[in-house]
């Protein structure tokens, strides 16, 4: 299952090493394996049962698979949960290629040694510490805390306050273009305020738009904004990323999701759309989203082709556009 | 009979002997876990760590008071192996060491669960290992002035004191009106809250200890060791002797009862350089030779270092 593939092929890191990423298939590219509040790991009311949570997990996997799912990315970043040893097991047990994340954010989520570090004064970090601690993520492995590094990161991850960015927000989204432009993984942003503006910063860093996932685009507020089309203009990918959620007043619908796809794929962006479902496999510390890692699959891609999308443009969305977003450069 | 938590049990105060009250087994921001520049193999940390103790413990030390908060590296596990072989008491703390010290999950919490949190820590155990808490950590943020969270938290923690009898220990005395105001709406008396850091070199110049003593409160002077003529002093150094001197004005002036003094060392620190050759032990070799040299009697040592910690440890219910 893990090729030891020669340095000129095109890979995908995985938790149990890079794969060829002809392998991928039909990848989630935004789900959450286990999730934690940072914290919750200590209160003295939240069990962590490795077993059980790994029962649960096996479950959700084998779901997805039997629905066509070859590839999830847990895209939780370095600090939210991310448990390497347990991803790996999950792997080797369900088959499915799972594809952990390094980075963080919002400010808020960050741990103090960022943001009061113990100095006078007592400066956060800026862009250049955090490419270089993501970085390493995906040169030398992720981080198991003060044990040992495991595989390498497919993805650096960060996300901006939703009032509007921090300044150690945008030391994130600058520390992981710079990231993606050394290591050649992909940078996934999920926006804040403004998904354009913040585009702009992690594009300043000179990244290639195709190398960065725009998450969140199907918060009603970016979708009454154009933010998908105009995204996708720019060149970035376009991640439709909340599918199934159907209840929440901040976002669309999965109808209007459909029609978003459509359109875009209309004006010639088949190939920047993304789809994925921000799923919470097992959620520690706050409400879970229990939506199946198969939703996509099994049943928003038959309403989009219900509604017109034909067979071609429904597999460069699971699997070529994913496979070309996550290839390690 | 007048009892203390431990990380091996509950001990009589009796048995607490020779009193470190504010040390570190190893203390990191949240977060430096994650920066490999600090690793460290369980050789080293024990290498690091077991001489320290066991010097602490042929000094005649008995008991260390661990302030690490939560989320700062507290590993209640390791502290009871080391307890064990160096047959030094070790005090561990619930609480947070200041507001930016609690991670997300604490931070978004209520006055309400956070009390809930430090209780069962003390009443029941910490996470897994079956170890109380014998005190609780709480303090100011960085930037000078209380935040919102550091109330809650001071809040919450003045709630888990008054139910528990556990005492209090603070992170800075900086800014101490709104904690003394909290600690007074919920019915504590001060005399189980210890202000901590009054004499570092940044924040001994902007505390008003005198003030915190006639409240009630109790004055910790517990940065003894990181001084100015260090060969690489940390910002919150001190003259050695202006220490020295702010500590006498108040032992010699009729205040020994309400002080409690410390070195605040870290055995291996976890996130951070640490201070080379700054131990727990610079109590023993250097400030006691020195409480002597200014004409302190062994009567008055032994309260400092013995009768206070115990009268202030103990569980009060
Ligand atoms: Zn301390």
């Amino acid at each position: 299952m893990t090729d030891t593939t020669t340095s000129t092929s095109k890979t995908v890191n995985t938790v149990l090493g890079p794969v060829p990423a002809h392998e991928l298939g039909v990848v989630a590219v935004h789900e959450a394996l286990l999730s934690v509040v940072p914290g919750a790991e200590y209160a003295y009311d939240i069990t962590i049962d490795r077993a059980e949570i790994f029962e649960i997990l096996a479950q959700k996997l084998t779901d997805f698979r039997e629905h066509g799912g070859k590839t999830i990315v847990d895209s939780t970043g370095m600090f939210h949960g991310r448990d390497l040893k347990l991803y790996e097991a999950l792997s080797r047990s369900t088959g499915v290629h799972i594809v952990a994340s390094t980075g963080m954010g919002p400010e808020e989520m960050l741990g103090g040694y960022f943001l009061t570090p113990q100095t006078n004064p007592p400066t956060p970090w800026p862009a250049e510490k955090f490419a270089g601690l993501f970085a390493q993520e995906a040169t030398e492995g992720m981080v198991v805390p003060r044990l040992e590094r495991r595989g390498a990161a497919g993805m650096v991850t960060v996300t901006a306050t939703r009032d509007g960015m921090t300044a150690t927000d945008e030391s994130l989204f600058r520390g992981a273009a710079r990231t993606a432009l050394a290591t050649g993984i992909p940078a996934s942003i999920r926006f804040g305020k403004d998904a354009l503006v913040e585009l702009e910063i992690v594009l300043d860093e000179k990244l290639p738009a195709d190398r960065v996932l725009v998450g969140g685009l199907d918060r009603r507020d970016a979708v009454a904004a154009g933010a998908p089309l105009k995204v996708a203009e720019r060149g970035a990918y376009v991640a439709l990323d909340h599918i199934g959620l159907e209840d929440d007043d901040a976002y669309v619908n999965d109808r209007e999701r459909a029609t978003l796809v459509l359109d875009l794929v209309k004006a010639g962006h088949g190939g920047r759309i993304l789809l994925s479902s921000n799923a919470i496999g097992v959620a520690k510390g706050q409400l879970g989203h229990d939506v199946a890692y198969s939703y996509v699959a099994s049943t928003f891609i038959p309403l989009l082709k219900s509604l017109g999308l034909s067979d071609a443009d429904a597999r460069r969305i699971l699997v070529d556009n994913p496979r070309d977003l996550l290839t390690v450069r | 009979m007048s009892k203390v938590n431990t990380v091996l049990g509950t001990i009589p105060a009796e048995e607490l002997g020779f009193v470190a009250i504010h040390e570190h087994i190893g203390y990191g921001m949240p977060g430096s876990e994650l920066d490999t520049k600090w690793w460290k193999t369980p050789e080293q940390r024990y290498e690091e760590t077991v001489p320290k103790l066991r010097q602490f413990h042929e000094y005649g030390g008995g008991t260390f008071v661990d302030a690490t908060g939560i989320c700062n590296g507290r590993d209640v596990d390791y502290y009871k192996s080391l307890s064990a072989k160096t047959g030094v008491h070790i005090v561990a703390c619930t609480g947070f060491v200041g507001g930016d010290t609690a991670l997300p999950h604490f931070a978004r919490a209520t006055v309400d669960y956070l009390s809930r949190q430090f209780i069962h820590e003390i009443t029941v155990g910490i996470g897994g290992t079956g170890a109380k808490a014998g005190i609780i950590k709480v303090g100011v943020s960085r930037g000078g002035r209380m935040t919102e969270l550091d109330k809650r938290i001071y809040r919450a923690a003045a709630r888990a004191a008054a139910a528990t009898g556990v005492p209090i220990l603070t992170h800075l005395a900086i800014d101490p009106e709104p904690a003394v105001a909290i600690f007074n709406e919920e019915g504590l008396p001060l005399d189980r809250v210890l202000f901590g850091h009054v004499d570092d070199g940044v924040n001994a110049p902007i505390t008003p200890d005198t003030w915190i003593v006639q409240q009630g409160g109790r004055l910790g002077f517990d940065t003894f060791g990181y001084e100015t003529e260090l060969t690489d002093p940390p910002f919150w150094a001190r003259p050695r002797k202006d220490r020295m001197d702010h500590f006498l004005r108040f032992v010699q002036g009729g205040q020994v009862d309400r002080v409690l003094a410390s070195a605040d060392a870290n055995c291996s620190p976890l996130g951070w350089p640490g201070v080379k050759g700054h131990t727990v032990n610079y109590i023993f070799e250097v400030l006691i030779p020195d409480l002597r040299n200014n004409g302190v009697d062994e009567e008055t040592i032994t309260r400092i270092f013995v009768d206070n910690p115990a009268d202030f440890l103990s569980i009060r219910n």
